[in-house]
């Protein structure tokens, strides 16, 4: 009776099963999206050296601040984009389509599958950023001084707007809303933040309200590690974007545990 | 042998108006499913892009404030013809009710002159809305004059013509939709609709003096502003010109599926 024999536990859990569920779940995800791919990564670079580009045609003569801004708050649009907007659609596709449920049964930890999506998203993400980046040295002359702090704060970026769009995604029951919601949220990413132009432009109750929600904090970690003397305040920035990325991961938590 | 019946009523302007007026009620009772979706996007790329180029620009003096809401019509307009008109002909080809439309016995020139009466006039609210809302946030002081009439419902029909035939004209509905998310993108970021075209490179300005997001912009600014807008008539041409050439593109493609 080998058949019923029920299967080795021991393989089943510790650091080298994880590592190895992590890396099949990081495969999975990009074959699954690579047709995907290319048009997001291509959409992303259009967008984020469009975003650069364009400012010039708003000004006649563009500000250095102004250029500033947005060169290096595009980074973070292209960044959080696909967290926010694709990665929650995509979520809302699989519940249409009734395949939630059949990922969600993978033997493979269920952290696992929310960072193999995060690294997803980095591998995104990446692309755009740097042809943004690129794209802004040429057109305009910028003032950069690149510090080490780049990388966390990119990475705590990333993180955080990715769990923040998983979190919404798995919290919500309908496709319709979680479309709805995610194309509010890239409006307010595009046109209602401080992330591409500074926060005194802003109506002094919305930059307010802004010091605690994880957007501008998104875009002061990231020109931080960018600029020298822009950014005042890095630390509290931190503390609440660290504290976003934290709710978010406890709510899906909450989700996928109430769930199984 | 009275199940014949007489082929003497399915002609003539009497015949095409019943017609029209079916379809004007056929196209407004489906409309309501999407007519609240028609005024937020209004709203959101009229009067929100408005908002968010002024966050943009920062602190500006009043002639560029101007210039900004009075382009906010125009970008309140522009995406119900050319980019949510190509999108619901695109959802009846996907959902294959597509060719239960043509099947309709009324002639072809009424459904689509229902589809270009109803669309045109849908865009008025958001124009209103939009308008209202950038005047009130940029305080501005502006001279309506009764060239707005004319100005509206060219543009907006226009537009409508514009979606009309890129609706009609191309096969595959999905790449409808790539092509009207990039007409959005490309009147967003890079159209002289908000700004002047003083800021455009030459080469750029160049191409929007043919294409119609300028001389939309333009005939609606000056039916708003005095002195802003110069050799309006211009535009008027090229907007007519625009709203001509769709219709023969639609007839063509309309005609090729039969």
């Amino acid at each position: 009776m080998t058949a019923l024999a029920p299967p080795a536990m021991g393989l089943r859990r510790g650091p080298g099963y994880w590592w190895h569920s992590y890396r099949m779940m990081v495969r999975w995800e990009l074959t699954s999206l690579r047709l995907l791919l290319p048009v997001t990564v291509m959409v992303q670079i259009l967008t984020g050296a469009g975003f650069v580009l364009c400012l010039g045609l708003f000004f006649g003569q563009v500000p250095p601040r102004a250029a500033l801004f947005v060169s290096t708050g595009v980074i973070v649009v292209t960044l959080v984009t696909i967290g926010l907007v694709l990665g929650p659609q995509l979520i809302a596709q699989q519940k249409a389509q009734q395949t939630y449920d059949f990922l969600w049964s993978l033997p493979v930890p269920r952290t696992t599958a929310a960072l193999a999506w995060v690294t997803t998203n980095l591998i995104f993400g990446l692309p755009g950023m740097a042809v943004a980046l690129v794209v802004a040295l040429l057109r305009y002359d910028l003032d950069l001084h690149v510090s080490p702090a780049i990388v966390p704060a990119v990475l705590l970026t990333l993180f955080t707007g990715t769990m923040i769009g998983y979190a919404v995604a798995h919290a919500l029951g309908n496709p319709m809303l979680i479309a709805a919601v995610t194309q509010l949220l890239i409006f307010m990413v595009i046109g209602f933040s401080p992330i591409n132009f500074p926060a005194d432009q802003l109506p002094g109750w919305l930059a307010a309200l802004h010091r605690w929600l994880p957007l501008a904090p998104m875009a002061d970690t990231v020109r931080a590690g960018l600029t020298a003397g822009v950014v005042e305040d890095v630390t509290r920035s931190y503390l609440v974007l660290g504290a976003w990325g934290a709710a978010s991961v406890g709510v899906t938590a909450a989700v996928l545990g109430r769930r199984g | 042998m009275t199940a014949l019946a007489p082929t003497a009523l399915r002609r003539g302007a009497g015949y095409w108006l019943v017609g029209y007026r079916a379809m004007l009620r056929f196209d407004l009772a489906s409309s309501r499913d999407w007519l609240l979706t028609f005024l937020i996007v209004q709203v959101l790329m009229g009067a929100g892009m408005a908002l968010i180029y002024g966050f943009y620009l920062g602190d500006m003096p009043s002639a560029a404030a101007t210039f900004v809401a009075t382009g906010a019509p125009t970008l309140a307009t522009m995406p119900l013809g050319m980019a949510l008109l190509p999108g619901l002909i695109a959802v009846r080809k996907i959902d294959d009710t597509y060719d239960f439309m043509w099947s309709l016995p009324v002639p072809r020139t009424a459904t689509a002159a229902s589809s270009f009466t109803i669309f045109t006039l849908l865009g008025l609210p958001g124009f209103a809305v939009s308008l209202a809302i950038a005047g009130w946030r940029y305080d501005l002081d502006l001279r309506v004059s009764l060239w707005i009439v004319p100005a509206v419902l060219l543009a907006s029909l226009m537009s409508t013509s514009v979606g009309f035939g890129v609706g009609h004209a191309v096969p595959d509905p999905t790449i409808t939709n790539v092509i009207t998310n990039f007409l959005v993108f490309l009147v967003l970021l890079f159209s002289p609709i908000a700004f002047p075209i003083e800021n455009f490179p030459g080469w750029l300005a160049t191409i929007h003096r043919v294409l119609p997001f300028w001389h939309m912009a333009n005939v609606i600014r000056d039916a708003l502003t005095d002195g802003l807008v110069d050799f309006v008539w211009r535009s008027y041409l090229v907007l007519g010109a625009w709203t001509v050439g769709t219709w023969l593109l639609a007839a063509w493609a309309i005609r090729r599926q039969r």
